[in-house]
Order: structure tokens, then C-alpha cells, then sequence
């Protein structure tokens, strides 16, 4: 059963996951990061209790730790002096600025996990048909012999094996000759299938006319409601950031943290924008729960 | 045909000096902006693929291909950054024209994501891997790729700027300012991993290019196809 935010037509969730790389790229102001970072976490652990995050967070933790180190050392705007490190003075702002761009790295690539997740294949696929037919045609054709050519590598792995032939052990120089002698082994055998498949293809009408396809997706009425309301909400960010709000003004003055006056109004459409899927996932565990209390 | 090509070459090779510079210009907000340009760039050759009409021989071979492309990391699984995708590219832009390298070049970097995930990196895996083939594609006829020490050359080179391409989006983020000594530092640290890149590539070319080359050309022949280019 299809529920909560993967039940939403893919040209909505794909808006959303435009919206919100193209924001955290925008808004350099660490509490928005730092509330968006939490948001994207929460909505990972929503999905699958965090398993994917898991195996990205080496990766991800590697990253934070190398920008907010490298950042102070090279970068030298600002005024206001922490320390000196090996004679070069590390600035206050340079340490903030590499918090936040640490954070949006940070959370760009854990709403990519989710973003895999939700956004599967044959989502993103239907998407592609809509603009690029032919790219879409090639590209599920290719996925497609993907696991059979690796079915086939495998079999003749085995056979070389048997023969005597080694991909585990001996020189780099041996491993890589005997993995390339498979290849072409591989080559010859599926250009002569691509062929064959191309030839049944033609026999069932391939080319003749134009291309009918399979709609798996409707918009419905609660997807044209998302996206106006996710088009509103990014329409009054964007507004918001052309006037310099959520932006942390570092030079000539570094601008204090907090929050002040109207821009509380940006940080909640900015927390409304990002949490959107769980506020979904939310109302569907009230639902739940009402129907409990209900028996 | 060949003169739209040609502004195809010229419009792209502009977008990408853009795309190298715009640090100098914007690095404020570089990592949209090279986005922007990024899919600018190449958004060209996409639409022109797109408009033209194959026969299903072509379009399933052209397929087969990106799919060995992508499943061709699995026997080198076992070495780190060793792979033959970009010897796969490259081999298939020398022999089926320029057109179908970058097809098989995105396609790879398409194919391959699908399977291990999408990220920041897959429209700069697809730039990058498109790029290649379709330069191999351009210079097929040229003394370059006509002899051995000419692609080998190539695949080094192009080896290394797979791995700086790559890391381009990361360090202007990082830095925001144009400095080159964090530049060179950390593309020291991505050193060695482009080097097997480019050092594995020189290798499969060396050995493999001739019978790889012989067997697409007699595919070629055999059934006639992509016999424009």
C-alpha cells in the first residue's frame, strides 16, 4: 500500500526536492540550516528509521569535519579574531561561514537519501518520458540489461574460474587482464542479443507510430493542492531572500544570530516548506491513532 | 548537419569557460550557478539526441552499451578506482561517432546512479562521461585517435579531468574565495585516485582498444548501422 508522502504524484515530490536543494543553497543563516538540518533528519528517520542515513553518515561526518576545519585556515574575511593558528589568524566569521556550508552540504546529501528513497526509479522514469520519451526508452532499456549482463558475468566468471583464472588473487596487472578478458567475452555475446532484442522489437511495431505508453500517475486534487502550496510558500522565500532576509550579513558588520521581527514569518514558511512531508506522515499517525481511540 | 554541429561544439566549449571562470565572478553563490551552466551546456546535445529518429537497432545497441558501461565495475569491484566505464566511452565514441559516445557516456553515469544512488555528483558524472565520449567521437578521425600512443594519451588526460570536474562543485563551496593554494591542496588529496584513474585507463586502452575496436567495427559492418558516421 502506497501511503503518506510516496502517495503524492512524482512532478510534486520532484518540485519539492528542487525547492529545497535550490533553498539550502540560498539561505546562508545558520538557524535556517540548523532547522532544516533537523527537519531533513527527522523526515529520514520517518521514512526508514534512519537505515539509509546510517550508511551515508561516514561519508557525510568525513565531509562536515574537513569544511569546518579547512574553512577558517583559508578563508580570511572578517574582523573579530578568535585565535591564531600557525601564525594566521582565525576569524569568527570564517568558522560560521564554514558551519553553514557544512550544513548545506550536509543537507543536500541526506535529502538525496531520501530523495532515493522516495523518488524511485520508476518515478523518476515516468518523469523523464513526459520531456525526453526517446532518453527515457534508452535509459529503461539499459536498466534493463543491467542485471542480465551482470547474471552473465557471473556465469562466466565461474566458467573462467574453473579454468583457472583469478579475480581475487595475483597482480593488479593479472586481476585487470583477466576482468577486461571477460568484458569482451561479454561484449561479443550481448551485441549479438542487442540484435536479436532490437529485431523483435521492429517485428512488434517499433517506429511505426508514435509511442503509446502505460500512465501508472494521475494528479489529483490533493497533489494541485500541494503544489500551489509549495509554490506559495517558496514564492514568499524567495521574495523574503531578495530582500536580504535569512542571509547571515557577515561583512562589513558581522549581523547577530537571532532572530528578529519579520524574518521570524521566512524562518516558519521555511520550516513549513521542508517539513511538509512530515507534517503528511503526521496526519496520517493521527489518523491512526483517532480510529484506535475510535474501536 | 555538420555546420549545426559545429555551433553545437562552440556554444558548449563557451559554457564550459563560463562554468571554470564563474568562481572569479560569482562564488557567492557558485554551486547554483555552475548547476545552471552545467545543465546549459549540455542541455544541446540532449535535445538534439532527442529529435532524431534511430532504428531499433540502434537504439537497443546504443543501450547495451551504457549498460556495459555501468556493469563494467563489477570483475573490478576488487581494485579501488579502477574501472573500464571510461575505456568503455571512450571506445565507443572512436567507433561510433561522437553523437553516440556522449549518449553512452550519460547513459552510463544514468544507468550506474540508478542502481548505487543519486546524488550532487550524478549531472557531473553525466557532464563528464558525455564530454568524454563525445570528444573521443570528434577527434575519430584524427591522427590522435588513429594510433595507440594518441589514445592512451587521451584516456590519461581525460582521467584526470573526470577527478578535477568532480571535485570542481566541492572546493569552490569550500573556499568561496579564488585561492589557489587551497586549490592545489585539495586536489593533492584527490591525487592518487585520479592517478589510477588515468593510470587504468592507459592500461585498458594499450591492451584492449584493438580487439574492442575490431569487434564494434565488424558489428558495424555486419548489420549496417550508424553508417552516417
Amino acid at each position: 500500500m502506497v501511503r503518506g508522502i510516496q502517495s503524492f504524484h512524482p512532478f510534486v515530490l520532484l518540485v519539492y526536492y528542487v525547492l529545497i536543494i535550490i533553498g539550502l543553497m540560498l539561505y546562508q543563516h545558520p538557524l535556517f540550516l540548523l532547522g532544516a538540518l533537523f527537519l531533513i533528519g527527522t523526515f529520514n528517520y520517518i521514512l526508514d528509521k534512519g537505515r539509509e542515513l546510517k550508511k551515508w553518515s561516514f561519508m557525510i561526518g568525513m565531509m562536515i569535519t574537513f569544511i569546518i576545519l579547512l574553512t577558517p585556515i583559508f578563508n580570511r574575511r572578517g574582523d573579530q579574531i578568535l585565535f591564531h593558528f600557525f601564525e594566521q589568524p582565525i576569524m569568527l566569521e570564517a568558522v560560521i561561514q564554514g558551519i553553514m556550508i557544512a550544513s548545506t552540504l550536509a543537507g543536500i546529501l541526506a535529502i538525496f537519501v531520501t530523495f532515493n528513497i522516495v523518488l524511485t526509479p520508476d518515478k523518476l522514469l515516468y518523469l523523464f518520458s513526459k520531456v525526453l520519451p526517446q532518453w527515457a526508452l534508452l535509459t529503461m532499456l539499459s536498466m534493463r540489461f543491467v542485471p542480465l549482463l551482470i547474471r552473465k558475468v557471473k556465469e562466466m566468471m565461474s566458467i573462467q574460474q574453473v579454468k583457472g583464472l583469478s579475480f581475487n588473487q595475483g597482480s593488479v596487472h593479472k586481476r585487470a587482464k583477466n576482468g577486461m578478458q571477460i568484458m569482451q567475452m561479454l561484449l561479443t555475446n550481448a551485441l549479438e542479443d542487442s540484435i536479436q532484442a532490437a529485431d523483435s522489437m521492429s517485428a512488434r511495431g517499433y517506429g511505426l507510430q508514435k509511442r503509446s505508453n502505460y500512465n501508472a500517475f494521475k494528479m489529483k486534487s490533493k497533489d494541485w493542492l500541494t503544489l500551489g502550496s509549495l509554490m506559495g510558500s517558496s514564492i514568499i522565500l524567495l521574495f523574503g531572500w531578495a530582500k536580504g532576509y535569512g542571509v547571515l550579513q557577515l561583512g562589513p558588520v558581522l549581523e547577530t544570530i537571532m532572530l528578529s521581527g519579520s524574518e521570524y514569518i521566512y524562518f516558519m514558511t521555511w520550516l513549513f516548506l521542508i517539513g511538509f512531508p512530515i507534517l503528511t506522515e503526521g496526519k496520517e499517525v493521527i489518523h491512526w491513532k483517532y480510529y484506535q481511540w475510535k474501536m | 548537419m555538420a555546420r549545426s554541429r559545429e555551433l553545437l561544439i562552440t556554444l558548449s566549449t563557451i559554457f564550459l569557460i563560463v562554468l571554470v571562470s564563474a568562481p572569479l565572478l560569482s562564488a557567492r553563490h557558485y554551486m547554483l550557478f555552475s548547476l545552471l551552466i552545467l545543465l546549459i551546456s549540455f542541455i544541446p546535445f540532449v535535445i538534439r539526441f532527442a529529435k532524431q529518429n534511430l532504428s531499433s537497432r540502434e537504439l537497443v545497441l546504443l543501450a547495451i552499451l551504457g549498460a556495459i558501461a555501468a556493469v563494467s565495475r563489477v570483475p573490478f569491484s576488487s581494485l579501488p578506482s579502477v574501472q573500464p566505464t571510461t575505456f568503455v566511452i571512450i571506445v565507443t565514441g572512436i567507433v561510433l561517432g561522437p553523437q553516440s559516445g556522449f549518449v553512452v557516456g550519460v547513459l552510463a553515469a544514468i544507468v550506474s546512479n540508478l542502481f548505487l544512488g543519486q546524488g550532487p555528483w550524478t549531472p557531473w558524472q553525466m557532464y563528464s562521461w558525455g564530454m568524454i565520449g563525445l570528444v573521443a567521437g570528434l577527434l575519430n578521425n584524427r591522427w590522435l585517435m588513429k594510433n595507440m600512443i594518441g589514445r592512451c594519451i587521451y584516456g590519461f588526460i581525460v582521467g584526470f579531468l573526470f577527478g578535477w570536474v568532480m571535485n570542481l562543485w566541492f572546493v569552490i563551496a569550500v573556499i568561496q574565495e579564488f585561492d589557489w593554494n587551497a586549490i592545489v591542496l585539495y586536489y593533492s588529496a584527490s591525487f592518487w585516485f585520479d592517478l589510477a584513474h588515468a593510470l587504468s585507463n592507459v592500461f585498458f586502452i594499450l591492451l584492449f582498444s584493438v580487439p574492442w575496436i575490431k569487434i564494434l567495427e565488424r558489428f558495424k559492418q555486419k548489420y549496417g548501422i550508424f553508417a552516417e558516421t
